[in-house]
């Protein structure tokens, strides 16, 4: 059962709450951000709770299940595993960031097209992980997407409708670079 | 049929926009100003008395808003899958063929009877508080004697978790026809002992619940529910309030499969919000869903089946088990489904079963995609694969020789009305090319290979009682030509709001955009049972055509005045409304729309449809009657390799092939097909929650093992259209089935690529590797 416990696990490396507000800069979805909060918080409830960024999901808590997985600088990471103080200077894309004017990325597209999606609770970790794969590989194999998307767990598809998903997206920006 | 727009069209989902750009609203999202967060104690102790809670200290403590226990609650029990009215309402206890047990309140009260059980809430200003808060409540147990083995708490003298006798808190004894008439016709007979483990929904979103009480002492409730209007009614029992206090508003659902009926969730979130007067959250942590939310049951099967020479099965004589844990729950119907819902897959006409549901202190069973067929089916399937070897014939033989076939009336009186079972056996056979592969056990690099099958039966819906047993369903045409469809039916991420538009924008001829499902809310929507034994698309789908065809038909009177026609000569289609054979002659859909609206005679169009299945409910006393208007059928066959070193299992390819009645949304039904065929992978070789003296010892992701995107397989899916007479367009409910001929199909590959029966679920490795090992030993002895 979960214990009550200060949160020295989570804060383990400088803060504790008790140096004070920190001050952090960074940018969110393109949007310069100046944030400062008190206890050591996470990057999942700095956005869930402080921003009501809602669309990453916390299924875990733990790092073991993929739904609150962000872009920070373009790499795929848990924000339930990363303390928000540690992201001075750097740029965090979310799930509510990847549509651009309200133009879906292909990978969102796909996701629909190919019925990827069901009751869509690890949709944003897995398409954001995807996107990650794509913007360095955007022809991945199957076994890329597979090693890609390790991490993302979903109770729901089977998978194979999301492997479709991100192959048909790729296809789609491949042709956008041609 | 031939002439389907929108209906058998793979459309995108109707729901998929807002999934795929974050803006769904699950109910962990839920936020209003001024709500607190609220946290539920638990009990450390599998067996204890609860003597005293004194929750003063944590009263003091600055933030917080509010601590309920047992006291604050009515004392009625209630059971989560029936609530009073199930009785109230039909005059009588006991009228139910399946009673359910009343034997559980809010909190767990005087006793606590598993490790999670509730003890106590609290909601204070943030999560911190409330969890220093739980720590200050200091509870005096008497600790007693637990019992975690069902079949120890059968035995005279062994402690009572509740007030039933030997533990049993319900049981079957079925007999039909002539059991030792029957073994004594049969050639073979086989016997064994199956068990089944622990298998978590697992649902990647948790289950929250946000509460709030208005001034008029109503209750609001936002959560996940797969059957709103029964939990609205349990609500008010459990909080003693009218039903016309408590309200509920269905969020996006994180996945269900069955554990997201109801909880204590909800009840004591809504007793936080009335006391602390204050919005309240609750969202069970990854640890409290393992712990406290009903998983699949364990069971413990003994089977023994008997078949003649030419392989007809002459009888079948089954005891079961069924570890119910700490409390009924749906338990009474779980254990019904798996002592009767096999004997209809083949033409069994021979049964003894003698079945209990019985209570231990361990986390209580519930609900699972399934619903007791997967373990029993396990038993069955696994059973005739030995059958088979001992007749000398081919399992794929077998099956066909005693397959249900359509215009027969089973053992039970299940009357089946359509039934492609054959057919999906030979076709999931030819996919595998199980000849070949059945004739030579092929050695890759030196690891065997297998493939293995496994059959099944699942409802489409499932009557345990008289009474209604329908859904209703309300289509409103709006002033811009729009269509509003509310249903009852939960959307759980399986589709069925996708589902329903199509079925609305087929009898009304326009197109899928035009359909607006708004969300669940009890204050509006129409009632319907819930999301469960497939009945949504079947029982759901008919409502809705209903109620479709009941709008069209108030357009088509609008339509006639403004065509001069008749209204029983018009037809509907692309949006237009127009006499039969002169489309020339068409009024828009919209016009019609604007005249209902605007124009002097007007009135808001809105079509009503309740469809109540002509199932019965089964005989009290015989448990015999026909309980699912459709019957569903499959046949799955997995090719597996076996690593002899490590015992690991490769599964190298599926193939399903699964009688879907017709499939409304192609894309859907598929997905449904895969996600349950890797669930039930998962089932057979890889999750098992382990319980060791009624503490769960993996209660998280990274030692609850579920299939990853690495585990699986090609799976070819086949839908088999076989037309359903009853359901809506043909169709019948498919989210369940396929998930319950997997662990038999690949346990029967591993049987066949290394000659080792492992009868217990999961078949893990090292199962497995003790198996061979066991085998060697035994034919190194042999040939000494």
């Amino acid at each position: 059962m979960r214990r009550p416990k200060k949160r020295t696990a989570r804060g383990r490396t400088v803060l504790d709450g008790t140096q004070g507000p920190r001050r952090i800069k960074l940018t969110i979805n393109g949007e310069d951000l100046d944030l400062a909060f008190k206890s050591p918080r996470t990057l999942l409830e700095v956005l869930r709770d402080d921003l009501n960024l809602t669309g990453t999901k916390q299924g875990c808590d733990g790092g073991e299940c993929g739904a609150c997985t962000v872009l920070i600088e373009d790499e795929p990471r848990l924000a339930c595993l990363t303390l928000a103080a540690t992201l001075h200077g750097k740029k965090v894309l979310t799930i509510e960031g990847l549509a651009k004017d309200g133009n879906l990325h292909p990978l969102q597209r796909a996701f629909l097209a190919k019925g990827a999606v069901q009751c869509g609770y690890c949709t944003p970790g897995v398409i954001l992980s995807a996107k990650a794969l794509l913007d360095r590989n955007p022809t991945p194999t199957e076994e890329e997407v597979k090693k890609a998307l390790a991490g993302n767990l979903c109770r729901c598809t089977g998978y194979k409708k999301i492997i479709d998903a991100v192959l048909e997206a790729g296809r789609e920006f491949e042709s956008l670079i041609r | 049929m031939a002439d389907l727009r929108v209906v058998g069209r793979s459309h995108p989902r109707v729901d998929g926009l807002e999934k795929v750009t974050g803006a769904a609203r699950f109910s962990p999202d839920v936020k209003f100003p001024r709500m607190i967060v609220g946290k539920i104690l638990r009990s450390p102790h599998p067996h204890a008395k609860i003597l005293h809670i004194d929750a003063s200290r944590a009263l003091r403590l600055p933030g917080i808003k509010a601590v309920v226990t047992a006291e604050d609650t009515p004392k009625a029990k209630v059971n989560s899958a029936a609530s009073t009215y199930y009785f109230e309402e039909r005059g009588a206890k006991n009228v139910a063929p399946t009673p359910m047990v009343m034997d559980q309140t809010v909190f767990c009260g005087d006793v606590a009877r598993f490790v999670g059980d509730e003890v106590a809430a609290v909601a204070a200003v943030d999560e911190e508080t409330a969890l220093e808060a739980l720590s200050l409540i200091k509870v005096d147990y008497e600790l007693l004697p637990p019992v975690f083995d069902p079949l120890k708490a059968m035995e005279p003298g062994t402690p009572l978790v509740h007030e039933a006798e030997r533990n049993i808190a319900y049981k079957f004894v079925i007999r039909r026809g002539d059991i030792e008439k029957g073994f004594a016709e049969a050639h073979v007979i086989h016997e064994d002992t199956y068990t089944t483990q622990l298998q978590h929904q697992a649902y990647l979103g948790p289950t929250a619940c946000v509460a709030d009480a208005d001034g008029s002492g109503r209750v609001m409730i936002w959560t996940e529910l797969q059957s709103p209007f029964r939990a609205r009614r349990l609500l008010s029992d459990m909080l003693g309030l009218p039903a016309s206090k408590v309200r509920i508003f269905q969020t996006h659902v994180g996945g269900a499969f069955g554990g997201k009926h109801f909880k204590r969730v909800q009840p004591i979130c809504a007793l936080l919000a009335l006391k602390a007067r204050r919005p309240v959250r609750l969202c069970l942590t990854r640890e409290e869903e393992f712990m406290s939310s009903p998983p699949r049951h364990a069971t413990h099967i003994r089977l023994k089946m008997g078949a003649s020479r030419d392989g007809t099965l002459v009888a079948k004589e089954t005891y079961i088990v069924l570890n119910s844990g700490a409390y009924g729950e749906v338990g009474p119907i779980i254990l019904d489904t798996m002592t009767k819902r096999v004997d209809s897959l083949y033409r069994f006409t021979n049964i003894k079963t003698d079945s209990f549901l019985v209570y231990t202190n361990t986390v209580p069973g519930g609900a699972f995609r399934g619903f007791g067929n997967p373990p029993m089916d396990f038993a069955l399937e696994s059973h005739m694969d030995m059958l088979a070897e001992k007749l000398g014939m081919d399992p794929v033989e077998l099956r066909l020789k005693n397959a249900r076939r359509v215009g027969e009336v089973s053992a039970h009186g299940w009357e089946v009305k359509s039934c492609a079972l054959t057919e999906c056996i030979e076709k999931a056979a030819e996919a595998i090319r199980w000849k070949e592969k059945r004739a030579k056990q092929k050695l890759a690099g030196g690891k065997p290979r297998g493939v293995g099958i496994g059959c099944m039966i699942h409802v489409s819906g499932c009557r345990y009682y008289p009474g209604f047993y329908g859904s209703n369903a309300v289509v409103s045409v709006g002033d811009h030509g729009q269509v509003y469809l509310f249903s009852g039916e939960s959307e759980l991420g399986q589709g069925c709001k996708t589902v329903m538009a199509q079925i609305v924008a087929e009898e009304l001829g326009i197109c899928l955009e035009d359909v607006v499902v708004p969300d669940l809310d009890t204050d509006f929507s129409p009632h319907s049972l819930g999301a469960y034994a497939d009945r949504t698309t079947h029982i759901g789908g008919n409502a809705t055509r209903l109620a479709a065809i009941d709008a069209r038909e108030q357009l088509f009177e609008f339509a006639a005045e403004m065509l001069e026609a008749d209204p029983g000569d018009l037809v509907a289609q692309d949006r237009k409304i127009f006499p039969k054979g002169s489309p020339q002659r068409a009024v828009s859909f919209l016009e019609v729309a604007k005249r209902s609206w605007f124009h002097t005679g007007g009135k808001e169009i809105v079509g009503r449809g309740s469809w109540d299945p002509p199932s019965v409910p089964p005989d009290p006393e015989t448990q015999y009657g026909n309980v699912s208007s459709a019957y569903t059928f499959g046949a799955q066959i997995a090719e597996v390799e076996v690593d002899p070193k490590t015992g690991k299992v490769t599964i190298l390819n599926f193939a399903a092939a699964h009688d879907v009645g017709k499939a409304i949304n192609p894309m859907a039904v598929e997905g449904q097909l895969e996600g349950a065929l890797v669930q039930g992978a998962g089932y057979g070789l890889m999750e098992d929650m382990v319980g060791i003296d009624g503490r769960i010892y993996n209660p998280n992701f990274l030692n609850y093992r579920l299939p990853t995107i690495l585990d699986i397989s090609p799976m070819k899916i086949m839908m088999v259209e076989s037309n359903d007479p009853v359901g809506p367009y043909g169709a019948k409910g498919v989210a369940e089935p396929a998930l319950v001929a997997t662990a038999p199909a690949l346990a029967n590959a591993i049987y066949h690529a290394v000659g080792v029966r492992i009868t217990n679920l999961p078949v893990t490795p090292q199962k497995i590797l003790a198996a061979l090992k066991d085998k060697e030993r035994r034919e190194k002895r042999r040939s000494e």
